[in-house]
């Protein structure tokens, strides 16, 4: 037998893969606005089609969040104090160390984290940030070009500001599924977090969030035993 | 820069809108023809502006004409087939290019995607769409009559040479001399425009009252932020492959790292390595409390 916390409800599984799923098709989607060529070799009326889509996964993109959080204020509510949580020393090392331990993690040891890492603190507060901006601006260019007429200079400043953000996501959503899917030997099997059934290991939780794992085993409510 | 342009001469054309008519016609756009159908919006201007149907206006203004009371001032509202063009600048899909013969803006209607872009990034406002679709909608030049050595169609009805077509350098020299006869007769503030504007444009303007009775931005420049769209796309580049390339070599050192299992003891409060029974960490949970 083995022990696991249970890490993620499924109301967070389920809120995170919409928006992680509808958040890569809006990537493939806007590439043929973001990329000439690709927009070019297609028919327009494919393009047209994807455009549209686009803007159909967008809202997707932007309430599933939302009602989520509306679903579960309680939960919101926990998922916010994670991320301006007050930071301590072992989080800063942990920032410092990052670096050096993606490109050696066999010699980089990580100090032991809470719930949320200062790293995913940082990183996924990034993402979050970078799909705040990405959602604005692109309400504002739907609404631009079919309900009402603004300004060229206010439609050009958000189309600026959709491609800032996008530049910003790529530069934080590649780690993220590096990280996230596991890929990156140390953290192999982390995709069952999110994509699996929200269960973390003993081991792995110990590895990842050695302050969290060890106040969970403390309570051991959300601990359960399992076949290995 | 264009190689054939438009010429419009404010001081010839009586508004007789045969060209917005020949427009239309040539181009099968359609327009609102029943008693009425057309509101009033309180000018002989009509429509008011440029749209999805219409995409050359005669624009009508009063311009205060000293010993003869008021006089109008005529202008073409259409596309100036700018030689640095904001429209094919930001157009994503190719609709939008520069014809290579004639250097006129072409629009492949096709090709169209319906983001408006053009819209937004024309220091005319010029570019308009039509239909579910958003398709646009603007001057093409008539480059279905040009190829096969035909006048535009507004060009070919407009019977008091207001309009012409050709040679943009011969258009503009020829501009040039109608502003200089205007100034001798009195138009001071008669003025070419088109010449150096954006490039050079595609429709020179002869404004015998002046550019400000036409309405016409006396320093046209594409925004600023339209530039900065083009430099964020090798940037994405950029950052996308600088981000890869970090993660290709953070992947090849990882290989092979086999992390040793841990496990917590909840009775010494420890994180123990599993394989070599190692305390990593001791948690004071007792004193905490």
């Amino acid at each position: 037998m083995a022990r696991y916390i249970k890490r993620h409800s499924l109301q967070a599984r389920i809120t995170h893969d919409v928006f992680a799923v509808s958040g890569i098709l809006l990537f493939l989607t806007g590439l043929f606005v973001f990329i000439p060529p690709l927009a070019d070799a297609a028919p327009a009326t494919t393009v047209y089609v994807i455009r549209i889509a686009h803007r159909v996964i967008g809202f997707i993109f932007i309430l599933v969040p939302i009602i989520s959080a509306i679903l579960a204020p309680g939960g919101f509510k926990h998922y916010l104090s994670n991320y301006f949580r007050r930071w301590n020393k072992e989080d800063i090392t942990w920032m410092k160390k990052f670096i050096p331990y993606m490109l050696a993690p066999k010699k980089v040891h990580m100090p032991n984290q809470p719930e949320l890492k200062s790293g995913q603190v940082v990183a996924d507060g990034a993402l979050m940030l970078g799909a705040i901006v990405m959602a604005i601006s692109g309400l504002f260019l739907v609404f631009g070009t079919w309900f009402v007429d603004l300004s060229a200079g206010l439609m050009v400043f958000m189309r600026l500001l959709h491609n800032i953000g996008f530049i910003w996501m790529i530069v934080f959503v590649i780690p993220h599924i590096y990280l996230g899917a596991g890929i990156f030997q140390p953290y192999r099997k982390t995709a069952r977090l999110m994509f699996g059934d929200g269960k973390v290991s003993e081991s792995d939780a110990l590895y990842h969030w050695g302050n969290w794992a060890a106040e969970e085993f403390e309570k051991g409510e959300k601990v359960v035993e399992e076949d290995d | 820069m264009a190689k054939l342009a438009f010429y419009f001469d404010s001081s010839r054309c009586s508004a007789c809108k045969g060209c917005q008519a020949a427009c239309k016609t040539w181009n099968s756009l359609p327009s609102p023809l029943g008693q009425d159908e057309n509101p009033f919006t309180g000018s002989y201007q009509s429509p008011l502006d440029l749209n999805g149907d219409t995409r050359l206006l005669i624009s009508f203004s009063e311009v205060a004409g000293g010993s003869k009371g008021v006089e109008w001032s005529f202008g073409r509202r259409s596309c100036f087939h700018c030689t640095n063009a904001g429209c094919v600048q930001v157009c994503p899909s190719g609709a939008l290019a520069h014809d290579e013969e004639t250097g006129m803006v072409r629009v492949t209607e096709d090709k169209c995607i319906g983001c408006q872009y053009c819209k937004y990034s024309c220091p005319f406002n010029v570019p308009r769409h039509y239909g579910y679709n958003d398709k646009i909608n603007k001057c093409t030049s008539c480059l279905d009559r040009v190829s096969h050595d035909r006048q535009p169609a507004c060009v070919k009805t407009c019977q008091s040479e207001t309009l012409m077509f050709g040679s943009r350098d011969e258009l503009l020299a020829k501009a040039n001399e109608r502003v200089a006869k205007l100034q001798e007769q009195g138009f001071e503030r008669a003025a070419v425009y088109g010449g150096n504007e954006l490039g050079g444009l595609g429709l020179i303007v002869v404004a015998h009252h002046g550019i400000e009775s036409l309405s016409l931005p006396a320093n046209p420049r594409i925004s600023g932020m339209v530039n900065l769209l083009d430099i964020l796309k090798p940037l994405a580049g950029l950052g996308a492959a600088a981000v890869l390339a970090g993660l290709g070599v953070s992947f090849l050192t990882g290989i092979g790292y086999e992390r040793h299992k841990l496990r917590y003891d909840e009775e010494t409060h420890d994180i123990i390595d599993d394989e070599t029974n190692e305390v990593l960490a001791h948690f004071d949970f007792d004193e905490e409390e």
